[in-house]
């Protein structure tokens, strides 16, 4: 399974570079440095989603009939995608604004609300490294996650409720009519498909090594333990 | 797993709960400092000049207005528009890229001498909306 939307994840990013680099038009006043919009809008998309299933992960494991070691740890590979996807709408952003609007930042409340953003999952991802009893840290880790996530919203709304130098929503706003049409339209759907393909491929592939390095550390404790009470160190169970 | 002595436990849990809840504290501070100067990241046309006796430094956005741009020694010399006031900048530096007659601008600085807004800074307020070329490429609507 994980194989087959890595696949696809391939064929998206593959698809994402001909339609974005050359399928699509350049926007009639920016030019050709809309086609970064196609790497910025996804990656904003994605953060939004990895911090929703973030959140949705650590409700799970606060919730005692499903708490279970699985929803901690999807929490938390999905925050460092989110992480990762965070900071390269605040790069990409970064790119394109130097040309459109001529500088690299602008203290918007758009900008500072991403910005915190991106730090306080840092800290998210900080206090997971909080060593703890599991049921224990996996409760602290799930609340300080609930309470990150309530800038998500304010980062997305911030267009609409304060002035900022930042654009509206093109997609998603109250509308809901999308701004963009055609080829350049597309493109963008391409990209968001694309991008989260290569979450959830990226998702997978962090699950298993969090669970790999849990066997790893009940491995290394065992161990630990039988050179404590005097038995055979190199020893297996 | 790990489970340690159950004395430190519940002290651990305390030090937690302090932390993740002196970390939001921060977070909120932070969002409240960062913006109670930028919720507001421009004034438009009108309201800064109904506002002439403020001598700090803010934004005012505006489109330029068609023909008025003007070369000077230090930038350039235009005015802006909110489509009911009209105020004369003077600038000094560069002009973004984007910089033309009709180009929708945020300027930063404070009132100069006259009736003039001094502005050091001119960033283009983008819109949502992409489109692609016209056709004749050489006719672009302002």
């Amino acid at each position: 399974m994980g194989r087959v939307i890595g696949v696809g994840a391939v064929i998206g990013v593959v698809a994402l570079c001909l339609f974005g680099l050359w399928g699509a038009p350049p926007d009639d006043r920016q030019g050709e440095a809309m086609r970064l919009l196609y790497l910025h809008v996804p990656s904003a998309w994605l953060a939004y989603f990895a911090f929703l299933v973030t959140a949705i992960a650590s409700a799970l494991f606060l919730w005692p009939r499903t708490r279970s070691i699985v929803w901690d740890r999807v929490a938390g590979a999905s925050a460092e995608l989110g992480v990762i996807f965070t900071g390269l709408t605040l790069v990409v952003g970064s790119l394109w604004g130097r040309p459109i609007w001529g500088v690299w930042w602008a203290w918007d409340a758009r900008l500072v609300t991403t910005a915190v953003l991106f730090f306080l999952y840092l800290g998210y991802l900080a206090l997971r490294r909080v060593p703890g009893e599991p049921v224990a840290s996996g409760k602290r880790n799930a609340i300080a996650a609930l309470i990150a996530f309530v800038d998500v919203p304010i980062v997305h709304f911030s267009v609409e409720w304060w002035r900022t130098l930042h654009q509206k929503a093109t997609v998603f706003n109250p509308e809901l009519s999308a701004r963009i049409e055609g080829v350049q339209a597309l493109t963008l759907w391409i990209a968001v498909l694309a991008f989260t393909l290569v979450y959830v491929y990226l998702l997978d592939r962090r699950y298993r090594l969090a669970v790999i390095d849990d066997a790893l550390a009940g491995q290394a404790l065992a161990r630990a333990i039988r050179t404590r009470t005097g038995g055979n160190p190199g020893e297996t169970t | 797993m790990t489970s340690p002595t159950p004395r430190a436990q519940p002290r651990a849990r305390y030090i937690v709960a302090a932390l993740v809840c002196i970390g939001a504290v921060i977070a909120v501070v932070i969002l409240a400092f960062a913006l109670s100067g930028n919720v507001v990241y421009f004034r438009t046309v009108s309201e800064a000049t109904q506002a002439r006796d403020d001598d700090g430094r803010f934004r005012i956005a505006g489109a330029v207005v068609p023909g008025s741009v003007k070369t000077t020694d230090e930038g350039v010399a235009f005015e802006v528009t909110d489509g009911q006031e009209t105020l004369s900048v003077i600038h000094k530096g560069d002009t973004p890229q984007l910089f033309e007659d009709g180009a929708p601008v945020v300027c930063e600085g404070k009132w100069g001498r006259g009736d003039a807004f001094a502005s050091d800074r001119i960033m283009i307020k983008h819109g949502e909306d992409y489109t692609p070329p016209k056709v004749n490429a050489g006719e672009r609507g302002a």
